[in-house]
């Protein structure tokens, strides 16, 4: 149980980034944020695992303030949150099964790591990690040689060597073809459903929304403007999504092949 | 310029046409200030006068003897008339055509044109050409002269090699001045080996009568047998107290040929000779006949094995450079990079100091740099290096700290997000972007460094430049030709390595 209690952002140059901004995420749930770039979506999901450092507020997990631990605490629950992102954050000269190691460096000796050292089983599970989102073949390949669709898949089996109990995703579709976007997501869904893993995930197409999420909120301006339960999302019209993403929004629908509706 | 064309069209001319042509006439450029043309104007004014001082200073120097300005043009157009009489016209038309460009530019809708500018750019040139000496008539007509010392720095590998030599010699004693005792024996003949005998044994060195007119020496006739049969074979003089020399006559060296059997005969005239007032007893003087032949196999000659050594001190010089302003780059790299430096006002002061530092180090050249160092450490190849070295940390600190500015920060966010430590996200985030930009700039240097290293010894810095200096002011061009060469085959092999090992980097 994730619980965020009057959580606000104010960054170094004045900008107001989130604003007494609450909600509580259950075990299991898969939690959409809607809003317009710059609503705060971003800014919501790394001070859940401090990437930024929140003004005020709490955000306590199972129990523990996430905002008032220590640094050697901070890293051990960091471990548990799988991260993904919009431009995939992969060391783009490394190759592909160094990135997917990387996601296990919260859990190996630090200074063993340094020589790029990882146990045996370590390796395994990263094997098995590109497996399960279909690109053994490329282990070896360098990042920047894989297509996004690949890229963002190796971002996924990075999150999944943390053996995370949660995982943020930051637009993880917004740079791909909506063909693909299906496909990424239908992997979060999965993990959500099969290994009853929190997601938390800023998405942009409502489609998409209705198609996945189990619970919504909508930011605007860096405070809470909707909340939605998985039935009240797919009944939502185009007009109350309006609401949230200003008048100018055009709804583009992407089908569940991928195909633009 | 969009605005300038409106505002232009907004605000007509002050005055008509005519009258700036005029004013423009009287004094060039004001005209186009009265047409709103103010910029127009003073560049054109700026290039009237510019012309004008800079034709006055060479003409002045075509006549220094002369005065009052018909005096001096009329020198000037004698000496040098095809460059005083064109500048001449070409500045009379440059102030007409500037009034013109005043009638023009005041008449409404028209506005521009480059012309003028074009006339005073041809003039420019042609003060240019003057004032920097350029001289084609002498690069035609003196290049025959040079293709000597041309042709031996272009194929200088006869000096590279050599082969040892043996000198095989004999000579006869003469007694100068002849006295009453007899004169020294001819030697015995040993037969096949060398053997001279000159006629007379004794006689006079030529000398000075009181009128300092010169009185020729005795005339002797040289007989030599026994020698490598037509073989080049020298004349030597030998005085008593051992100095000797080749002998001349007609002030050329005597070069003689031997014949089929290895003998000559040549009449050779006693040499001026100054024999020390204190030197005792007879005077026995010697002549001999020399002949040298190249023995053994060839081997390296010494130029080329100092080249040699100066080649690799040289590439050395450049690698030692690279590796202390690595070294020494990569601290100073994280003070320049601006996304290291910008969280305080205290860290953003450091990162100016340090840029500007290394801008003002950069923009030094390392032969001055090499030119400071040597007073501190002297002569040789150590000042080479902390000229480099120097050098080499303004301009790697300053690729280093750009490298730094462009990490992407996303892979080092999702890596400290797995719960990484600091080390470890540096590990796995930081040091993969660095290395290839980092590998990439060192060679890049460390290619520059020698090629720099190269030159570096004509100031005294060390390296095969010291060499190269040395031989062209001693005139032997080929040695020079040599160091030339090596330079040449380890600049371009270098280029090709580094470039090669660059790309595979990044």
């Amino acid at each position: 149980m994730l619980e965020v209690k009057n959580l606000t952002k104010v960054y170094d140059d004045g900008t107001v980034a989130l604003r007494d901004v609450s909600f509580e995420v259950d075990d299991g749930e898969f939690l959409i944020i809607i809003g317009l770039s710059g609503s705060g979506k971003s800014t919501l999901l790394r001070c859940i695992n401090r990437l930024i450092e929140p003004t005020e507020g709490q955000i306590v997990w199972d129990g523990v303030d996430i905002t008032e631990v220590e640094p050697g605490q901070l890293r051990q629950i960091r471990r548990q949150i799988g991260m993904i992102f919009q431009h995939f954050n992969l060391v783009r000269r490394s190759n592909v099964i160094t990135n997917v190691l990387s996601g296990r460096l919260g859990y190996v000796n630090p200074w063993r790591s340094l020589l790029h050292r990882f146990p045996a089983e370590d390796r395994e599970m990263a094997r098995a990690a590109l497996e399960r989102v279909g690109i053994a073949d490329q282990a070896y390949k360098r990042a920047d040689e894989l297509s996004g669709g690949q890229q963002q898949r190796v971002g996924i089996a990075r999150a999944l060597m943390q053996q995370p109990r949660m995982i943020l995703a930051d637009e993880p579709v917004a740079s791909l073809d909506p063909v693909l976007a299906h496909s990424i997501l239908e992997y979060l869904e999965q993990l959500n459903q099969e290994e009853s893993i929190t997601i938390l995930c800023s998405l942009h197409y409502l489609d998409l929304v209705q198609r996945y999420a189990t619970r919504v909120i909508g930011l605007r301006g860096g405070q809470i403007v909707y909340r939605g339960t998985r039935e009240e999302i797919r009944a939502m019209t185009d007009d109350e999504f309006k609401e949230i993403y200003g008048k100018e929004a055009v709804r583009v629908s992407v089908g569940p092949k991928g195909e633009l509706v | 310029m969009a605005t300038r064309t409106t505002r232009g069209q907004v605000r007509p001319s002050l005055v008509p046409p005519p009258v700036a042509g005029v004013v423009s006439l009287l004094v060039p450029g004001l005209g186009q200030a009265l047409a709103r043309q103010l910029q127009r104007g003073l560049l054109l004014l700026g290039s009237l006068a510019t012309s004008v001082g800079l034709f006055a200073w060479r003409v002045n120097l075509l006549a220094p003897q002369e005065s009052g300005l018909i005096d001096i043009l009329t020198k000037a157009l004698t000496r040098r008339p095809l460059f005083v009489a064109p500048t001449l016209v070409g500045l009379v038309a440059l102030w007409l055509w500037i009034a013109w460009d005043a009638y023009r530019q005041a008449q409404p809708g028209k506005r521009g044109g480059i012309s003028v500018f074009v006339l005073a750019l041809l003039l420019f040139f042609s003060l240019g050409w003057q004032i920097s000496e350029i001289n084609l008539y002498k690069l035609a007509t003196e290049l025959s002269d040079a293709w000597g010392p041309l042709s031996r720095v272009v194929w200088p590998w006869q000096a590279a090699v050599t082969r040892d030599t043996e000198t095989v010699s004999a000579g006869a004693d003469i007694l100068s001045p002849c006295d009453d005792q007899p004169p020294p024996p001819p030697p015995e003949e040993v037969p096949g080996e060398p053997y001279v005998v000159a006629d007379p044994t004794c006689g006079d060195l030529a000398t000075r009568d009181e009128n300092l007119a010169e009185v020729p020496g005795t005339e002797l006739t040289v007989v030599g047998r026994g020698f490598a049969p037509n073989t080049e074979t020298y004349i030597w003089w030998v005085d008593p107290i051992g100095n000797e020399f080749r002998m001349r006559r007609g002030g050329e060296y005597i070069t003689l040929q031997t014949d089929d059997q290895g003998a000559f005969q040549i009449e050779v005239t006693m040499p001026y000779r100054l024999i020390p007032p204190s030197s005792e007893g007879r005077q026995i003087h010697r002549i001999e006949a020399r002949q040298t032949s190249t023995v053994g196999a060839l081997k390296p000659s010494e130029v080329l094995l100092h080249n040699i050594e100066k080649m690799v001190e040289t590439i050395v010089l450049g690698m030692m450079a690279t590796i202390f302003g690595i070294v020494f780059a990569i601290p100073v790299s994280f003070l320049a990079a601006r996304n290291l430096m910008s969280g305080s006002p205290v860290t953003m002061g450091v990162y100016y100091f340090v840029r500007s530092i290394l801008n003002i180090v950069r923009s030094i050249e390392p032969l001055i740099w090499a030119i400071l160092a040597i007073t501190v450490v002297g002569l040789g190849p150590f000042a080479g290096i902390i000229a480099l070295t120097v050098h080499s940390i303004a301009a790697l600190g300053k690729l280093y700290s750009e490298a730094i500015e462009n990490i992407d920060p996303g892979p080092i966010e999702a890596v400290q997000a797995t719960g990484a430590t600091r080390l470890q996200t540096i590990m796995y985030a930081v040091v993969p972007q660095m290395i290839p930009p980092f590998v990439s700039f060192s060679i890049y240097r460390w290619d520059i460094n020698v090629r720099m290293s190269t030159v570096i010894g004509l100031v005294g810095g060390g390296g095969i430049g010291f060499l190269l200096t040395q031989y062209i002011r001693l005139l032997d061009y080929r040695s020079a030709g040599i160091a030339v060469w090596f330079i040449a085959i380890t600049v371009a092999t270098l280029d090709y390595v580094s470039s090669d090992i660059r790309q595979r980097f990044i």
